[in-house]
């Protein structure tokens, strides 16, 4: 499969997916360029697992549709050779050694680079003998990113991966990660869902923000950044400010006022002190706003940091 | 992807070659056993009117006929442990996602992984068939049962048939169901009752039965080897006789709907009475019939019941197929 030159490594177009009861994707719709590292952020709930299984093809979109490299995912080679896939739990074949993986999947793929898993691991230390199930948490994280980047896809879908992981293990797992991209020369493409916003505005240079299954912010990091403020004034109506920019979260104190605002052009009113926001505050912001009761998971978020 | 097959499965296939030469030990020891009674036997049995002197006479070892009676559940046990975790297992611990995201499609990678265990479970199945087989060499020539229900369910083909039906109807169960313990407890269920369906319902009608009448009076003919479907008596038209399991009763019908005359002589004790009973019957135009299944039909028997579990694993396998393919991971 080759792409031409601006062919987007991810793009969906009202991507929706309902099951019986419940929609878990509604109307999603996000563009990543290739060669980007894009968080995926959200609630719990909020369709991230259900994107990246429709993506990898995994599951099955109920309405829309998605493409990878220009196809759309399907049960066929050619697809299967161009994604890697690693899913929440890390589900390794518990009494098969990294070893055995490593057999397991020359065995199935035509581009496999088992020698990279060989020297990825002993450069962390971890033994390629021993079988997965044994392996603590950040270490069996390890040898499954080592797997699944040997498979040598060009885009990597990636489910909360380092969300089990203590911060030193997190640490050397995104470090593997963006070892690998750098390593590509744009050819691999990232979408990482996480919690930890922390730990991804360090990676990531693109972003995708879903809360109650839709798409809030779609874009470039530094584009994202560079479009909003947190404006800090005394409280007062914000009707006017709203009509010039758009309010994305409003935090109200008796004295107090701290807005997010998307930014349409120069904020005029002095009464504000503008401020620069960090990507987590963004991410703070959009969840506030859009995810109705999205506060508990605000207080996860902030926790995990 | 064979090799993925054989790195899963590795630990069972030496347990099931373990307990598969254990079995073959029994059944050869007591099998050696056996036919050494058995030509101790010929040497002092004597035959006569299709009968042989030593009918009924003890033969063979208690182990090796608890072993025979215990392989009927080999089939069900295969459909457990080769069938059951084949791809309930894999989406239990969620590697399913890992396979299906690798450069293989479900399809292949189904198409692999049960051909392989089905074979598997055909080789184990055929083998104790085998080994249970000639054990009852012996048994079958005395007893001339083999035909019969228990007996035809553990010899010659149809143990193969069993095996892959109840392997694909673990791979079915727990697709359907995505769990492994569920998938056990319907392959228990759903085998048993499919064999008892078939082997008590449906088997018999494979080919039409053949009924025989015969004179009271002829020399009863043998109808050994074959499976006996009914018997009892026809009145003097031609049509039978209403049964009952009392103790008044001859031939299974019981003697007030015989005539009044040859009931006092079937009655009585000597042999000649009985001889004048058959005869009084015989004039007054009452027949012996039987309703059978000769046994020169005993290998299109097997091979039609071995085509009909085949065919219903095959159904179980599109199935499997289709849901794997369409069902989200």
């Amino acid at each position: 499969m080759t792409a031409a030159i601006d062919t987007p490594a991810i793009q969906t177009r009202g991507l929706t997916k309902r099951y019986r009861r419940v929609t878990a994707l509604s109307d999603c719709s996000v563009t990543i360029p290739e060669g980007r590292i894009c968080a995926l952020v959200g609630p719990n709930g909020a369709g991230k697992t259900t994107l990246l299984r429709i993506l990898s093809g995994l599951a099955r979109a109920t309405g829309g549709a998605a493409s990878i490299l220009g196809g759309a995912p399907r049960q066929d080679p050619a697809f299967l050779a161009e994604i890697g896939f690693l899913a929440q739990e890390i589900p390794l074949y518990r009494r098969f050694t990294a070893e055995d993986h490593i057999g397991f999947g020359a065995h199935l793929n035509p581009r496999w680079d088992g020698a990279s898993v060989r020297s990825r691991l002993g450069e962390l230390g971890i033994p390629v003998d021993r079988p997965v199930g044994k392996l603590s948490g950040g270490q069996r994280a390890q040898v499954a990113l080592a797997l699944t980047l040997a498979k040598r896809p060009r885009v990597l879908l990636l489910d909360e991966p380092v969300a089990a992981l203590d911060p030193l293990a997190r640490r050397q797992f995104l470090g593997t990660l963006t070892a690998a991209v750098a390593d590509s020369g744009g050819e691999l493409t990232v979408m990482l869902s996480s919690h930890l916003v922390g730990d991804l505005e360090r990676v990531c240079d693109h972003l995708v923000l879903l809360a109650a299954s839709r798409v809030q912010l779609c874009g470039d990091t530094d584009d994202l950044l560079a479009t909003h403020k947190i404006l800090v004034g005394a409280r007062k109506d914000t009707s006017a400010l709203g009509r010039a920019h758009t309010i994305v979260h409003a935090e109200r104190t008796e004295r107090q006022d701290t807005l997010l605002v998307r930014l349409s052009g120069p904020v005029i009113d002095p009464g504000y002190e503008v401020a620069d926001v960090s990507l987590e505050e963004l991410v703070l912001g959009y969840m506030g706003a859009g995810g109705p009761p999205a506060y508990a998971h605000l207080t996860a978020i902030g926790e995990d940091r | 992807m064979t090799w993925l097959v054989w790195r899963q499965y590795r630990l069972q296939a030496a347990a099931a070659a373990v307990l598969l030469a254990g079995f073959a030990a029994v059944m050869v020891v007591s099998g050696l056993q056996m036919a050494s009674q058995w030509h101790a036997m010929l040497g002092t049995c004597t035959t006569g009117g299709g009968h042989s002197s030593c009918e009924g006479a003890p033969l063979g070892s208690t182990i090796g006929h608890d072993f025979e009676v215990l392989s009927v559940m080999v089939p069900a046990v295969l459909g457990i442990f080769f069938g059951a975790p084949l791809v309930a297992h894999e989406l239990e611990s969620g590697t399913s996602q890992y396979a299906w995201t690798q450069t293989i499609t479900r399809t292949r990678w189904l198409t692999v992984k049960a051909g392989w265990l089905l074979l598997a479970a055909a080789v184990w199945g055929g083998a104790v068939a085998a080994l249970v087989t000639w054990w009852s060499g012996p048994r079958n020539a005395l007893y001339g049962n083999q035909f019969q229900p228990n007996y035809f369910d553990v010899q010659g083909i149809v143990p193969v048939g069993y095996a892959v039906f109840a392997t694909a109807l673990g791979i079915a169960a727990g697709t359907l169901l995505r769990r492994t313990l569920p998938a056990i407890a319907v392959v228990i269920g759903v085998f048993i009752g499919v064999r008892l369906f078939i082997s008590d319902v449906v088997r018999q009608h494979y080919i039409p039965a053949v009924t025989s009448h015969m004179s009271f009076l002829s020399t009863p003919g043998t109808l050994a080897r074959s499976w006996d479907l009914a018997s009892g008596i026809t009145g003097p038209n031609g049509q039978p006789l209403p049964q009952s399991s009392s103790v008044n009763s001859f031939n299974g019908v019981p003697l007030a709907s015989l005539p009044h005359a040859c009931q006092v002589l079937i009655g009585q004790a000597s042999r000649q009475a009985m001889v004048a009973g058959d005869r009084c019957l015989d004039a007054a135009g009452y027949r012996v019939y039987d309703v059978y299944q000769p046994a020169n039909r005993y290998w299109a028997f097997q091979g039609i019941e071995t085509g009909v579990f085949v065919a219903l694993a095959a159904v179980l396998l599109a199935i499997t197929y289709a849901v794997v393919r369409r069902r989200d991971a």
